[in-house]
């Protein structure tokens, strides 16, 4: 498909008023803006008033890398007419690794790219974050799950008590 | 994380599905108390209660857990039992959540046809309440007598691993899925006719057991993937559209192959111990247009008698497979196509138009010289050649014959060093 050599840029703001150039292309990964481009197609700059600075330049440079690696593979099928299942293989890898070590976050920058993903409607970017937070869950006891993710326990005494007894052996100390 | 809204909470919490972690998560906050309900997979590990203080001894002892935790999911899709079970509670786990439940997979442990909870039909019998059911596995199960499954039109696939079955009763058994896609028996044992007519399968693997000869018969019109071991008779109904077809016996003898044309095969495996010519050529005959051959067949012959292989004339083979990229090829069947010696005599524009790689099982010093040079005229007719793997085992007279042929095979490898070489 021949696109446009000048491609229109679209600004994104911050919560706290940071200004983020990016193409529409880049833009157009989050649904929410994409939505937001095709009600209105002269729109340009766009307030984000729930994503910070930090955070939303997570979510760009997640969205660049996966616009550029789909630019790339579609440029090699353009190519030779056809991708050769290796290269697309490790380009698939490549990006899986780069997924992973993007996901080298605190617990509290994770969550808070899972509710801009959300927000922004970036589904890879959820999976990915849904995922990696489903990960810190898996084989711990509540004591260390509450930890991991700083969260409250708000069950009195008797309620967890009573849903302790309910299933006792998930509860004991493993060696 | 105390922020993040419920549906983001549901989200991370329904990728969980090991019991322990739904478990150890119901007890975090009221938030994600609530959450766990929704959660659509259950998975019971084989050692899902060796921590538990009840001890690991009575058998039992976990329905309890297993059936509370069951019964609080409020839209379960995937159950899978690997712990030990009494299968006579499955039927009031499952009731609740026939409507949702897609994928159920259970270890039976050796049971299945005891008699239901009500002292009728059989404990595997109650999964028929599960009319939603796309794949079904089964693992170590008694099937003497066909649980009465009705019709689960949905189920897609099924997989029984390890099952001790009586004649027929898989035939009644898989009766109840007439729109099965994949049908998976592996290390079955216990029947000699094995028989189905379906009409969706597409893909079908079958491992079973026994010395005894088992006649498999298929109506199948859309396979295009057969996978068997262990039967001696094979008829396939000849509509069926077969890209990739393996037969394999590794005890007895498989002496009858029918399946009609074969002519969308590419990839064919043949193993055994004996097979008889007659199915040998039949398959290979009917599979024109196969790229990929592999044989691995010992001896031949149609009685107890085990005898080698007949000459083939290679140059004849050759043109009548003219799509065969890649080539593998065993010790005595290989022997028995040197015999001819037809590549020798062949004249300088023959080629073997598709051949890109060759794998020679080479056990025998006898006739070394044809061998070699039928190795040579391999090399020499394919243009397309990129690799010849010989592998030279388990040679058995060690005596100077076998180092004469291993010196010339090693010379031979030295002068074709880009193509060839020696495992």
């Amino acid at each position: 498909m021949a696109r446009s050599s000048t491609e229109n840029m679209i600004t994104l703001m911050s919560s706290d008023g940071e200004e983020f150039m990016v193409t529409e292309k880049v833009a157009r990964e989050c649904t929410t803006i994409r939505n937001m481009l095709e009600d209105d197609c002269v729109i340009t700059n766009i307030p984000l008033p729930n994503v910070t600075s930090d955070i939303l330049s997570m979510v760009i440079e997640y969205c660049m890398e996966h616009v550029a690696a789909a630019e790339k593979a579609a440029a090699e099928t353009a190519e030779k007419g056809s991708s050769s299942a290796p290269a697309a293989a490790k380009a698939n890898k490549d990006l899986e690794e780069w997924d992973k070590a993007f996901m080298n976050v605190d617990v509290y920058t994770l969550c808070d790219l899972i509710l801009a993903a959300n927000y922004l409607n970036v589904s890879g970017l959820l999976d990915l974050t849904i995922q990696t937070a489903a990960n810190l869950i898996k084989g711990k006891s509540p004591e260390q799950i509450r930890k991991t993710f700083h969260i409250q326990n708000d069950l009195s005494l008797e309620e967890e008590e009573k849903i302790r007894s309910q299933t006792p052996w998930a509860f004991e100390k493993s060696e | 994380m105390n922020y993040l809204p419920e549906g983001v909470v549901q989200q991370i919490l329904s990728q969980l599905k090991n019991a322990r972690d739904v478990a150890s998560s119901t007890c975090v906050s009221k938030q994600w108390q609530s959450c766990v309900p929704y959660i659509p997979s259950l998975f019971f590990s084989r050692a899902a209660f060796d921590y538990s203080p009840r001890g690991n001894h009575q058998r039992f002892d976990y329905d309890d857990t297993i059936g509370r935790m069951v019964e609080a999911a409020l839209r379960l899709e995937e159950l899978v039992i690997y712990c030990p079970f009494n299968p006579s509670n499955l039927g009031k786990w499952l009731i609740p959540q026939g409507n949702t439940l897609r994928v159920l997979e259970l270890r039976m442990d050796g049971f299945g046809d005891k008699p239901g909870p009500d002292g009728t039909g059989t404990q595997l019998d109650c999964i028929h309440v599960a009319k939603q059911l796309e794949q079904l596995k089964i693992w170590g199960v008694s099937l003497t007598t066909a649980p009465k499954w009705g019709v689960l039109r949905k189920l897609k696939n099924l997989e029984i691993v390890g099952a001790t079955l009586r004649d027929g009763v898989l035939e009644e058994a898989v009766h109840a899925f007439p729109n099965l896609v994949s049908l998976v028996l592996l290390s079955c044992d216990g029947v000699g006719l094995v028989k189905f007519e379906l009409e969706w399968l597409e893909r079908c693997r079958l491992d079973f057991l026994g010395h005894g000869s088992i006649a498999l018969f298929l109506s199948t019109p859309r396979l295009e993937e057969l996978n068997v071991q262990g039967f001696s008779s094979i008829w396939v109904k000849p509509n069926h559209r077969l890209r990739t077809l393996s037969i394999a016996k590794t005890h007895g003898r498989v002496y009858n192959v029918e399946m009609g044309k074969l002519a969308e095969v590419e990839s064919l495996y043949l193993r055994g111990i004996q097979w008889s010519w007659g199915a040998i050529s039949s398959v290979l005959q009917n599979a024109t247009d196969i790229t990929q051959l592999t044989m691995k067949v010992e001896f031949c012959g149609n009685s107890e008698t085990l005898l080698p292989f007949p000459e083939v004339d290679l140059v004849n083979f050759f043109n009548s497979h003219p799509k065969l990229q890649k080539f593998e090829i065993h010790g005595a069947m290989f022997a028995s196509l040197c015999q001819k010696n037809s590549l020798a005599n062949v004249n300088s524009n023959f080629v073997i138009p598709s051949l890109e790689e060759v794998s020679v099982i080479v056990r025998s010093p006898l006739n070394a010289e044809q061998k070699l040079n039928t190795l040579e005229s391999l090399v020499m007719h394919s243009p397309k050649l990129q690799k010849m793997v010989i592998r030279v085992s388990q040679m058995k007279n060690c005596n100077e014959a076998a180092d004469d042929f291993f010196e010339e095979v090693c010379k031979f490898q030295f002068m074709n060093q880009r193509i060839v070489c020696i495992e």
